[in-house]
């Protein structure tokens, strides 16, 4: 592939990564995972990239494919280190409205959130996102009525975590 | 407002700080090696083909098969190898049409049910070739048991002694269990493998069934 296609690429992705990272947040539980699922990621989007034509958002067609990588393609290695550093550099509020009652809640939400399957990560990650329920459909390969029963359980499931 | 929507407003407002990638480190990336799933059933894949090959090839061999050859079975042993070369060309080619459809940009669901057919046309060819080399070994020794002079002497000797069924009971029972701890070995082989490699796509999968039912 020529240069002029690998730098357009690289920017957009530099540009636009914290959607990948958001992804690698949801999917893995430290930081050397983090790091290597947003390889794998980087490595998926390189490979598809010539598929990519400009006609959506790059950020629309990307967090398929990092989806896609992250449950489906993404061979998750057993290691497992402590969570509690990375967790603790990511969650921080900023400064002028910090509230620590608030940031322990959030906190527990991330950990409850941690605790959902991988499909059902995909179901949140999208509804933060501010997807709707036709594009979640659509990325999952479901029916739009099933996504939306399914985020209601999941509504249901995250309570009972949070409420035991 | 639920808990969800609660953890919404701050994916919003408070986007997560995460470590900036430079455009060097994503350079560097780019030519990195894949550790997908796919790439791995490639290359098991392609491993267990040559396998095969080499097996049959090794099974065909001038010196190995040289007593096989000096029976004069042809007749047999030509259109044994015609239909294994036959059904290994059919698998390789259903597994690079299937491979070929694998994509990344597909919806989730469709990419899992393309995975599972590719690698499903390995385990199909691995069954295939499984109860070939099986039928295979049965036709041989049948064969065997009518031209070979050593096994037909040895025949002769135990119908001569009264041992005529003992001796085809043991030959029957050797064979059998051959046959049972083969298959049992690929079968074990072939759980752990694979039961490591797609737990996880096979548990995502059926979760996704189990949501569109």
């Amino acid at each position: 592939m020529s240069s002029s296609i690998e730098r357009s690429f690289v920017q957009q992705l530099q540009e636009n990564q914290n959607l990948i990272h958001k992804i690698c947040r949801l999917y893995t539980n430290n930081e050397d995972a983090h790091k290597d699922l947003f390889q794998e990621i980087t490595i998926q989007l390189w490979k598809a990239f010539p598929q990519f034509r400009g006609e959506a958002k790059f950020t629309t067609w990307a967090y398929r494919v990092a989806l896609n990588t992250a449950i489906t393609l993404y061979r998750k290695k057993t290691r497992t280190i402590s969570t509690i550093e990375f967790d603790s550099k990511i969650h921080r509020f900023n400064q002028d409205e910090y509230n620590y009652e608030e940031e322990e809640h959030i906190k527990l939400l991330y950990q409850a959130v941690q605790q959902l399957n991988d499909i059902e990560k995909a179901l949140v990650f999208m509804y933060l996102e501010d997807k709707d329920y036709t594009e979640i459909a659509q990325t999952l390969g479901i029916s739009e009525v099933n996504a939306r029963v399914k985020m209601n359980r999941i509504k249901s499931k995250l309570k009972k975590i949070l409420n035991p | 407002m639920d808990e969800l929507d609660k953890l919404k407003n701050h994916w919003k407002q408070n986007e997560p700080r995460f470590p900036q990638i430079s455009e060097k480190e994503i350079y560097g990336m780019l030519h990195k090696k894949s550790s997908s799933i796919v790439r791995w059933i490639l290359i098991i894949s392609i491993l267990e083909f040559v396998f095969q090959v080499g097996l049959t090839l090794l099974l065909n061999d001038n010196t190995g098969a040289q007593p096989l050859h000096n029976l004069n079975i042809d007749y047999i042993m030509i259109p044994m190898t015609v239909i294994g070369y036959g059904i290994i060309l059919y698998f390789v080619y259903v597994f690079y049409m299937r491979y070929k459809k694998i994509s990344a940009t597909d919806n989730v669901k469709t990419l899992m049910a393309n995975i599972l057919n590719t690698r499903k046309a390995v385990s199909n060819y691995i069954y295939t070739n499984l109860a070939f080399i099986i039928v295979s070994f049965v036709v041989l020794v049948f064969v065997l048991f009518n031209t070979d002079p050593d096994l037909i002497n040895a025949i002769q000797k135990s119908e001569a002694n009264g041992e005529k069924i003992t001796f085809y009971l043991t030959i029957f029972v050797f064979l059998v269990i051959c046959i049972a701890i083969f298959i049992v070995l690929v079968w074990l082989f072939y759980r752990l493998l694979y039961g490591f490699l797609l737990k996880r796509l096979n548990r995502n999968y059926d979760e996704l069934k189990k949501i569109d039912f």
